[in-house]
């Protein structure tokens, strides 16, 4: 069972490609223009949401939830066909669509400019020059329209596994190549790929019950889905349509059970293996309840620290460059009543049980790999007012752990667009502890020595900055002033903030 | 009377220094809240208590370079600050300001636009464009809201009609604007940066401005507008600050008592920004905005009867003056009390929220719902 997503910018021949890849394979063929339809009949209004993102750079919170919809929409419809066998589909962005599911191929493509210009002239009835002018537009237009759904370039190579310059190549030995990767076993369903799917499809259905239900469609909701379990939260002022969300999602198939948290933020806790008894919860709960947060876990397995490496190395060359797989989520989401046959999960459920009894779960994921994997699984979900990176890369000496923790950290705030900080940043920057207290009574006997400094010697200094003494010293008054202000707008600047740390007012 | 240092500093003493704190509390909340630097408020609030047009100017200008100092290193390391579109606004926002001077001498005032009584021609002058400008900018954040309250867009954001069509005309040669994710013509750059710096050499109001036309003009994100005027504002800051602390006029203890107030007064603002919906944010910040506006408008048959175009005893000068100063004081003041209900009601249910935690296992059968403390 595979998926191929072909994505290209408007008439470069994807659809040409998907239509000659079929008739080699026989495979059903969905384009983008159908799904489109599909959800325009559903009354998702995509021209107005195509419109506003692509000129508008801020989005109402209306829009930004006919987004999430949308995107719903297009991942249930494609998770339902794709649950049906082999399917091949074609679009702008196809190749970002179902985040984390293996069996996908990625397949980018592009054509010479001077025939695309020649085929939109065709199309559209224009001059070639207007013909130019039109598609420089709109592939500008297209390119924001994936940035803003995707948080990502959609020309970005480390987004494909597959990529097509028809300059040189025709379409049918394009599909041929295309025909016979698509049987290579990297692109073959495993248990684990179908329970991303699976987890994909029910959070999607539950997003679109809960967005069409006329209860809870005025509700900021952030939906997961994972082995069933379906957790939602909801910020304090829709405490109201809370009381919904389980009579929305009661007879929706493959749920099994409903986790709602009301929360007003959510933080997203990266880590390689989770433990409730660790310093790195208490302080994450902590922060969760100073912000009324609700806290989502990620277990991300580095590349390399998969259990079973040893064989993984022997059976597999590729080791290390191809796509891996989670042993850990081997079980395709079938829960084994027998709790002797639990596997390992990282500590991920026991954390899970200890939030849940807090009031403080906003969901969990598992990934493999780094963070391409992470921001693939947090595509559309993502509104973190906080990223904690704790503990990884723990089989690594510690220098090694620390810088890679920190390119991680990096890497992830570049492209998430969300504060990301590591486990020890925590500590030192957004929790109140000795140091910071130490650092608050620093600040303060020195602010208050230079007040009384400046207080008991007014005559002099206001001599010096405006009287007959400034005569002889304009330069240096001038330099003064400027180097102090700032000077004490720094250290009292730091006296409120810790200040107002204290009483959680930050 | 006070006694006063070096010529024209003032003698502080508790009660004024108090009330000096006090201004910049407020200013600091208005300025954490809206995104203002504060000074319609703080510099008439100062001249109120004695202290002269220039030093409060200066004062003020001082405490604003600080703070905007270390304000912006908070807005560039959240990713905020477009430098590449700072420079080209401040490039021609000195244009600006230099063509405000000109006309400024042209009325041969010396009004520094935040209240000075120096030369009727110029304050009426200022007072003019101040109530033109500013009603412009209140009225459109007002139609706008009420606008996407009758589309029933509860979160609907500013309005991008002017940014849309300026984008669509093209004119070359046009600036990519990397981290504003923005392209906008040379030519509109310019005449945005010069009016902006027009105007805040004119009224005195840079952020008040220059905010709203990156926003509205250029397209730009909100935070990215506010991070980018705030670096902006270090250099108009630093380079005023050092031209009136060379000239002998910036009262540091001014600048220190401000800053007690105000640093304390923007984490609330600040604070409020998060807690409040944005709907409501632009709501108290037009309304502030037409209050001032309200209060320069009333001082304009002042300057009208001292220009000699209006009929009116001067006895009634007074009058004019001191609604017009509480219409000032009123908008800062009931402002900032709304704003900081607004805080305590959100801190406050905040507290009381704690969590509540609703599970439902297999569908279908009863909810169980339990709330534990926090």
């Amino acid at each position: 069972m595979t998926i191929v997503m072909i994505s290209s910018m408007f008439q470069s021949g994807r659809e040409e490609l998907a239509q000659a890849l079929a008739r080699k394979t026989g495979w059903p063929v969905l384009c983008r223009e159908e799904l489109v339809d599909e959800a325009r009949k559903l009354g998702i209004k995509i021209g107005r949401l195509e419109v506003a993102m692509i000129k508008t750079p801020g989005l109402s919170e209306k829009l930004v939830r006919e987004k999430e919809l949308y995107l719903a929409f297009l991942t249930a419809t494609l998770c339902e066909k794709a649950g049906q066998g082999n399917l091949i589909y074609h679009g702008r962005a196809g190749h970002l669509l179902l985040p984390g599911v293996s069996h996908r191929l990625r397949v980018g493509l592009t054509a010479p400019q001077e025939i695309r210009i020649k085929r939109t002239a065709q199309a559209l009835n224009l001059t070639p020059d207007k013909a130019e002018t039109y598609l420089a537009q709109l592939d500008e237009d297209v390119g924001k329209w994936i940035r803003y759904m995707h948080r990502v370039d959609g020309r970005d190579p480390n987004q494909f596994d597959l990529f097509f310059n028809l300059e040189n190549m025709g379409l049918s030995n394009a599909a041929g190549i295309l025909c016979a990767t698509a049987e290579l076993p990297d692109f073959q369903a495993t248990p684990a790929s179908l329970k991303m799917l699976n987890d994909l499809n029910l959070s999607a259905q539950a997003k679109l019950r809960l967005a069409l239900d006329e209860r809870t469609l005025q509700a900021d909701l952030q939906v997961h889905a994972d082995n069933g379990v379906i957790t939602v939260t909801y910020p304090p002022e829709q405490d109201r349509a809370s009381q919904y969300i389980p009579q929305v999602l009661a007879e929706l198939p493959g749920c099994r059970e409903i986790q709602c948290t009301m929360a007003e933020t959510n933080i997203l806790w990266v880590q390689e293996r989770f433990e409730p008894e660790s310093e790195n919860f208490g302080q994450i709960i902590r922060l969760a309840q100073r912000w009324g947060a609700a806290v989502e876990l990620m277990r991300l397995l580095p590349p390399g620290e998969l259990p079973g490496e040893t064989e993984a190395h022997g059976s597999n060359p590729d080791y290390g460059y191809a796509r891996q797989e989670c042993a850990l989520a081997a079980d395709g989401g079938v829960q084994d009543d027998d709790p002797q046959a639990v596997t390992d999960d990282g500590g991920l459920g026991r954390t899970e049980e200890e939030l849940v009894d807090l009031g403080r779960f906003g969901g969990r994921h598992t990934v493999c790999g780094g963070y391409d994997q992470i921001l693939e699984q947090v595509q559309g979900s993502g509104r973190y007012s906080l990223v904690v990176i704790g503990d990884m890369f723990m089989s690594k000496g510690h220098q090694a752990r620390t810088r890679q923790t920190r390119e991680l950290a990096l890497n992830i705030r570049d492209r998430l667009k969300a504060p990301v900080i590591t486990a020890d940043e925590l500590k030192s920057r957004l929790l109140f502890g000795k140091r910071q207290t130490a650092t608050l009574l620093g600040y303060l006997a020195l602010i208050v020595a230079i007040y009384a400094l400046v207080f008991t010697n007014q005559k002099p200094i206001m001599d010096f900055l405006g009287g007959p003494l400034h005569q002889n010293f304009k330069i240096v008054a001038g330099v003064a002033v400027a180097l102090f202000s700032p000077l004490i707008a720094y250290v009292y600047g730091n006296v409120t903030g810790l200040t107002l740390k204290i009483i959680n007012v930050d | 009377m006070h006694e006063l240092f070096a010529g024209h500093f003032i003698d502080i003493n508790l009660a004024s220094a108090l009330q000096v704190v006090l201004l910049g509390f407020i200013g600091g909340i208005l300025s954490g809240f809206i995104g203002s630097g504060g000074a319609f408020f703080m510099t008439p609030g100062m001249m109120n208590l004695g202290v002269d047009g220039v030093i409060a100017v200066a004062s003020n200008i001082t405490h604003k370079f600080g703070k905007a100092l270390v304000g912006s290193r908070k807005h560039a390391a959240a990713g905020n600050v477009d430098k590449k579109l700072a420079a080209f606004m401040l490039t021609t926002a000195i244009i600006g300001v230099q063509i405000a001077v000109w006309i400024n001498s042209y009325f041969k005032s010396g009004g520094d636009g935040h209240g000075a009584d120096k030369g009727a021609g110029a304050n009426l002058y200022i007072s003019l464009v101040f109530a033109i400008i500013l009603s412009a900018v209140a009225i459109s954040m007002l139609r706008d809201i009420l606008k996407s309250k009758g589309n029933g867009e509860a979160g609907a954001g500013p309005s991008m009609k002017i940014a849309e069509y300026l984008s669509r005309l093209n004119l070359p040669p046009v600036v990519h604007f990397r981290v504003a994710d923005t392209k906008v013509s040379l030519w509109v750059l310019m005449a945005v940066g010069i009016a902006t710096g027009y105007l805040a050499g004119t009224i005195g109001v840079g952020g008040f401005i220059g905010v709203p036309a990156m926003i509205y003009v250029f397209g730009v994100p909100t935070a990215v507008a506010t991070g980018t005027e705030l670096f902006l504002a270090v250099f108009m800051g630093g380079y005023g600050a050092l031209s009136y602390a060379y000239l002998g006029y910036v009262d540091l203890r001014l600048t220190m008592l401000l800053y007690l107030g105000s640093l304390i007064g923007i984490h609330l603002g600040v604070y409020g920004v998060k807690v409040v919906n944005e709907k409501y944010i632009r709501m108290v910040t037009s309304l502030i905005i037409l209050l001032c506006v309200f209060s320069r408008v009333i001082a304009i048959p002042v300057y009208l009867r001292q220009l000699g175009y209006l009929n009116m005893d001067a006895g009634w000068d007074a009058y004019f003056n001191m609604s017009s100063k509480f219409f000032l004081f009123a908008s800062g003041i009931s402002g900032a009390l709304v704003i900081l209900m607004q805080v305590v009601r959100a801190y406050r249910q905040r507290r009381q929220i704690q969590k509540t935690l609703l599970v439902t296992r297999k569908p279908g059968l009863t909810s169980t719902e339990s709330a534990k403390a926090a």
